[in-house]
């Protein structure tokens, strides 16, 4: 919203394309910001809300709402010179409309065309969470009595959606995905990356936590906000991994990671997750390394 | 269930009850080429194939299953028996030793039962050497078969004929007893492969499948059956049902699962050696909490693929033995008894009767419960309504949208009257007395009376400000017979349960421990009804009707009426799908 309304000599007299409007909300601030016009795409019904919402608002004349796949539609400007959008989803890229928008990027974006937002990085950082495991995990090997292993093997395979305190944080955290809007493509949503947690004081590492900064580097005063567990609640959340082992880790010391993130063959919007890990200490008690496979679906 | 290889789709749809790996063996010799994990019989570890593992068990163990089962001569049968006799013992914690396998250890039919389910050394056996003595045991057999006496069953012509040329005769005799053998074997898996073909048929609601009365017949083209598969229109329901999520929830909430657990482990007497049908039984607790109490038999039903996990869950808690998983609808599965002692289900819905799962304990009630003795687990509920204010929640979910970022967001306001909102709702929101508007006995309720209308009436508190909308929720009462009769249409569970320590009964209501039912909030809409002039001490009443929903089949129509002495009655409808 305030990269939006902040940065009204960029949005002055421009032709905007609001990529998931929804309720239209970006669509009217864009407006508000003095854009040309503004055509918001949505494929959900919520369209009819948001042209009501539009009518209501006395911006009918300047905001075209189209119900529709971005890949199907036709749109009344050959040419856009902003892109806004909402797409995020959990872990950045669950369920994600990032494919939309590039593809609008392409057929629609003028050359040096603005995209709102348009950096987005996901960092990782190891946790203590040993309270919030036992009773996530743990409670499926005692369940009134009953062992209920078979399906703690499927919640430690769903990564878990939920806020995480900054307290809980153990390592230093660290980028594993930055993607510039104005070049990345759909194929840099398969990734892999090695990298290193440097723990900062003697704890445990129960799970891995990720979250995801965004930033519309086109304002004048570049607008940031993050998703982490440092700052205020988003609807986003974090997204928690946990590992099959507990470490056991001191001060300085490093854990090698990895993380391979690749969209599900069979539904493109599930993602399949694999972390590695292995802390290596002088202290064979302590070594530890592993894998563990992930189904975000 | 689209979309799968052939043989996948044949073993999804046989894994409907423990005992049709029976006919996965069969079909097992047409597909060798599958990777197979075969569990160790002595340990946790797993092989790509049967002699691996086996070899594993003799240098580790000092097992040699083959030389068991070369010394005792068993048959295929024979086989699977002593597979199952072995891993039994090893679930049961025992040691085994190969002396202690005779063949009358083996004789149990109980172990041609599967101990592991889809345990892929049966289904692999074929792949195992032929026995070392196979010539020798054949020549011992006749020796034993001419040392026995002639005739018994077998016609005075052809003991003639044995006097004459014993070789065939004895011959003639080992085959007819070996085909006696085959019959009652058969004769055993009669039941579920008749359980096994209607459910193949269910599943592929293919009438020309059902002429071909062979299921193996009719999976064999696995391709096109899985084409021919025709989406039920409840089927989301089952499929959602099929994650840990919504198990976790309903595990977790305590209020719920003590009841039961409370209820069950509390009166073991009722259970102790009683047949009992789970219907729904998700992850299996209920069952095992029966299992535990002592029960004989507990049948699980569930039509989702919970099920699954269910299995893996009760053969880990060592209950497989007592517990038979049968999956599909409680109205088309077969079960493997004729009448049930007692049916335990987690059957309830928001404000009850949401989602439309009550008929078929209802159905399963009047075809399989003992008519004169069965009890039903949980036995009786109540539905209340009370009235309801709560500015603060109106001006969270109505008002706000009237300015969203300094935007008319009135739009988004359309139908948030017209939904039933499960919402847990404080004490404080309640304005008036609650009124239980409708008692089950759920050992005489029909379905008939799931649809119904019913008076309520309410005496506004003195703290009364605007009426805002309505509160609805259940009570449930876990009665030891069915004909106990302290259960009143008005008492509340927690009166009831004050009432005698014996007494197990939970409310879902807001003044109870929150459950994951929450409660059904009904909003008035503000911009419809006149607004109800509310005052200390005054009376409200109407009517409250519940209805399924035109359009959905698992949805809920709830309407209320309201009015006074003074106020002439309103009337708001709202839906829950």
């Amino acid at each position: 919203m305030n990269a939006i309304v902040q940065n009204k000599h960029l949005f002055k007299d421009k032709v905007v394309l609001d990529v998931g409007c929804g309720t239209a909300i970006l669509s009217m601030f864009a407006v508000k910001a003095g854009a040309k016009h503004v055509i918001g795409v949505d494929m959900s019904t919520i369209i009819l809300k948001a042209r009501e919402i539009v009518k209501v608002n006395g911006m009918e004349d300047k905001i075209t709402l189209i119900q529709g796949k971005m890949e199907e539609i036709e749109l009344p400007f050959p040419k856009v010179d902003i892109i806004i959008s909402e797409w995020m989803g959990y872990f950045l890229l669950y369920e994600s409309m990032l494919d939309t928008v590039l593809y609008a990027r392409d057929k629609y974006l003028v050359k040096d065309g603005l995209i709102f937002p348009d950096k987005a990085t996901i960092f990782v950082a190891g946790i203590e969470d040993g309270d919030y495991k036992d009773e996530k995990i743990g409670f499926w090997d005692n369940v009134y009595g009953f062992n209920y292993s078979p399906l703690k093997e499927t919640a430690l395979s769903e990564p878990l959606v939920d806020t995480v305190e900054i307290k809980a944080v153990v390592t230093d955290p660290t980028s594993v995905l930055t993607l510039d809007l104005h070049t990345c493509t759909t194929a840099d949503l398969a990734f892999s990356c090695p990298f290193d947690l440097t723990v900062r004081r003697d704890d445990f590492i129960h799970a891995l936590v990720a979250w995801f900064d965004i930033d519309f580097t086109a304002c004048h005063k570049p607008v940031r906000f993050s998703t982490g567990p440092h700052t205020k609640y988003t609807h986003w959340k974090q997204t928690v991994f946990y590992l099959k082992d507990v470490l056991t880790v001191q001060q300085g010391e490093n854990v090698e990671c990895s993380l391979h993130n690749r969209p599900n063959e069979k539904n493109k919007r599930d993602l399949d997750i694999k972390i590695e890990y292995r802390l290596e200490t002088d202290d064979p008690t302590r070594q530890a390394g592993g894998q563990c496979l992930y189904k975000m679906c | 269930m689209a979309e799968k290889d052939p043989h996948n789709d044949l073993s999804d749809v046989s894994s409907s009850s423990d005992e049709e790996e029976w006919l996965d063996a069969d079909r097992e010799e047409d597909d060798e080429q599958e990777t197979v994990a075969v569990i160790s019989l002595l340990d946790d570890r797993v092989f790509p194939d049967a002699l691996s593992m086996i070899a594993h068990c003799k240098d580790k163990y000092g097992l040699d299953f083959l030389g068991v089962r070369d010394r005792l001569q068993l048959d295929f049968y024979g086989t699977i028996k002593l597979i199952n006799y072995i891993r039994q013992r090893v679930h049961e914690g025992a040691t085994v030793s190969e002396t202690d396998i005779t063949t009358e250890t083996l004789e149990d039919d109980r172990y041609l039962k599967p101990v592991l389910d889809d345990d892929a050394l049966i289904l692999c056996l074929d792949d195992l050497p032929e026995p070392k003595g196979a010539a020798d045991a054949a020549l011992s057999m006749m020796g034993d078969a001419i040392a026995l006496p002639v005739g018994g069953g077998i016609g005075s012509g052809e003991s003639a004929l044995a006097t004459e040329a014993p070789g065939v005769d004895t011959l003639l005799q080992k085959n007819a007893e070996l085909q006696a053998e085959l019959e009652q074997l058969s004769k055993q898996f009669g039941n579920y492969r008749l359980a096994v073909q209607q459910t193949l048929d269910q599943r592929w609601q293919a009438d020309d499948v059902a002429d071909d009365a062979s299921p193996a017949a009719a999976g064999k083209d696995g391709t096109v059956a899985a084409g021919e598969v025709k989406k039920d229109d409840s089927e989301y329901y089952f499929e959602s049902y099929a994650h840990n999520d919504i198990h976790e929830v309903m595990l977790k909430d305590a209020v719920r699962t003590n009841a039961y657990r409370d209820f069950i482990y509390e009166n073991k007497h009722l259970f102790a050696g009683k047949v009992v049908l789970d219907i729904g039984c998700g992850t299996g607790i209920l069952s095992m909490f029966c299992a535990r109490a002592g029960a004989k038999q507990v049948i699980a039903v569930d039509n989702s693929d919970i099920l699954n996990k269910a299995r893996e869950n009760i053969f880990n808690n060592g209950l497989s033995d007592v517990i038979t998983c049968v999956k599909g609808k409680i109205e088309e599965v077969i079960l493997p008894v004729k009448k049930v002692d007692i049916i335990v289900s987690e059957w309830m819905g928001y404000c009850l009767l949401y989602e439309a799962m009550l008929p078929s304990i209802l159905y399963a009630r009047d075809r399989y419960l003992e008519p004169e003795t069965g009890l039903l687990v949980p036995s009786h509920a109540s539905i209340w309504i009370a009235p309801l204010s709560d500015s603060d929640y109106v001006s969270d979910h109505i008002t706000y949208w009237r300015d969203v970022y300094g935007f008319d967001f009135k739009a988004m306001q359309d139908g948030i009257y017209a939904d039933t909102r499960p919402q847990i709702m404080p004490a404080s929101a309640i304005c008036g007395t609650p009124s239980a508007f409708r008692f089950l006995d759920l050992h005489t309720v029909t379905v008939e009376d799931l649809v119904f209308e019913a008076k309520w009436q309410s005496t506004l508190s003195d703290n009364v400000e605007a009426l805002d909308g309505f509160i609805v929720w259940f009570d449930m009462f876990f009665a030891t017979s069915r004909s106990d009769k302290t259960i009143e249409p008005t008492v509340t569970a927690q009166e009831w349960a004050a009432s005698s320590p014996d007494h197990i009964s939970f409310t879902t209501g807001p003044f109870g421990t929150e459950t994951h039912w929450k409660q059904g909030v009904l909003l008035l809409d503000r911009t419809k009804v006149k607004e109800f002039e509310t005052a200390p001490g005054k009376k409200i009443a109407g009517e409250i009707t519940y209805a399924t929903a035109d359009n959905h089949a698992r949805g809920l129509t709830l309407k209320v009426a309201w009015g006074s002495e003074e106020q002439e009655k309103q009337v708001q409808t709202w839906k829950l799908h």
